[in-house]
C-alpha cells in the first residue's frame, strides 16, 4: 500500500513538474534551434543529477534518522501545502488555472528581445532559457524523489514512480503540444500537494515519535482529510464570490 | 538574484505564511504540546500535528483569496 503511494506520490509529482520543463525546451526549440534548446536542457539536466547525486548520500550519512525524518516531513509539507493553497485557489476560480501552455508562452515571450546569432554561432540565450527551465523544475524534481526516497523501506518506491513518470512524459514530448493543452493540471497538481502534504505530516509525525494509529495506512485518512478540507474551503470561497479569469 | 528569489520561491513558496506556519506548528508541537500530554503524545501527536496543518493550510488560502482577487 505504501509502495503505491509513494510510487504514485513521485510519480505524478515529477510528471507535472516534467511537463513545464518541457513546455519551455519545446518553446526554445520551436522559436529558436533544436540544438541549442537541447544543449542548455541538458546541461539543466546533468547539473540536478548532480545535486541528486550529492544531496541524497551526504543527507543520509550526516543526519541522525529522528532528525532527517523531521526535516524531510517539514520540506514535503511545504512543498505540499504550496501545491495545495495554489490548488484550492485555482478550484475556487480564484486564481488562473495551472498551464504549462502558459509557461511555453512565456519561455517564447522571454526570447523575444534578444535576437537570433547567425547559423554556426551559439544562441546563449535560448540555451540559458532551455537550461534555467530545466533547473529550476529540476531541483523540485530532485528535493520530492529524494524526500519520498529517504524511507526505512528503500528508495525503490520513489525511483519507479519517478522513472515511469519521466519516461512516460519524454516519450510523449514529440507529439505533446497539443495535448498539453487538455491535460487537467490544476486537478493533478492540487492531487500532488494533497499526497506531498499528506507524506509530510506523516513522515513528520514519526520523527517526532508519533505512533499512527493504523501503521502506514494513515496516509490514507491523511490524504482524506486534507481532500476533503481543501474541497470544502474551496467550494465556500467559489460561492462567495465570482471567479478570476484564467 | 532573479535565480535567487526563484530558487527561494521554490523552496519556500509565495508566501510567508506557510513556512512561518509550518515551522511554529512544529515547534508548538515538538517543544509545548508533547511534554504537555505525555505518554498521550504517542496516540494523540499524529492528529495535534494534522491540526495545526489544517489551520496553517485554512489561513494561507484565505489569505490568498483576499489578496487576489
Amino acid at each position: 500500500m505504501t509502495f503505491i503511494l509513494i510510487a504514485l506520490g513521485a510519480g505524478v509529482a515529477v510528471s507535472v513538474e516534467l511537463l513545464e520543463a518541457l513546455a519551455i525546451v519545446l518553446a526554445v526549440a520551436a522559436s529558436r534551434r533544436w540544438g541549442d534548446a537541447l544543449l542548455g536542457a541538458a546541461a539543466g539536466a546533468l547539473a540536478c543529477a548532480v545535486l541528486a547525486a550529492i544531496l541524497g548520500p551526504v543527507v543520509l550519512a550526516s543526519v541522525p534518522l529522528g532528525t532527517l525524518r523531521i526535516a524531510i516531513g517539514s520540506l514535503l509539507v511545504l512543498f505540499g501545502l504550496e501545491w495545495l493553497r495554489k490548488g484550492t485557489l485555482r478550484l475556487a476560480g480564484r486564481r488562473a488555472r495551472a498551464s504549462s501552455v502558459a509557461e511555453f508562452a512565456e519561455a517564447q515571450e522571454e526570447l523575444e528581445d534578444a535576437p537570433l546569432p547567425p547559423r554556426g554561432e551559439p544562441d546563449w540565450a535560448g540555451r540559458l532559457v532551455a537550461f534555467k527551465g530545466v533547473l529550476l523544475e529540476g531541483i523540485e524534481i530532485v528535493v520530492i524523489v529524494t524526500a519520498l526516497a529517504e524511507r526505512p523501506s528503500g528508495p525503490a518506491p520513489a525511483l519507479v514512480g519517478a522513472a515511469i513518470a519521466t519516461v512516460t512524459v519524454l516519450g510523449a514530448g514529440a507529439w505533446l503540444r497539443k495535448p498539453l493543452a487538455r491535460i487537467p493540471e490544476t486537478e493533478l497538481k492540487w492531487g500532488v500537494g494533497v499526497l506531498l502534504t499528506s507524506f509530510g505530516i506523516f513522515f513528520a509525525g514519526e520523527g517526532l515519535h508519533v505512533d499512527w494509529p493504523g501503521g502506514d495506512a494513515a496516509v490514507l485518512y491523511l490524504v482524506a482529510v486534507l481532500a476533503a478540507v481543501s474541497q470544502a474551503q474551496s467550494h465556500r470561497l467559489a460561492r462567495a464570490a465570482p471567479a478570476v479569469a484564467a | 538574484m532573479t535565480l535567487l528569489h526563484t530558487l527561494r520561491k521554490l523552496i519556500l513558496g509565495e508566501t510567508w505564511t506557510l513556512p512561518l506556519g509550518v515551522a511554529a506548528t512544529l515547534l508548538l508541537a515538538g517543544l509545548v504540546v508533547k511534554p504537555l500530554l505525555g505518554d498521550a503524545w504517542r496516540h494523540a501527536g499524529g492528529f495535534v500535528l494534522l491540526a495545526g496543518i489544517l489551520v496553517v493550510l485554512v489561513a494561507s488560502v484565505a489569505n490568498g483569496a483576499g489578496g487576489r482577487r
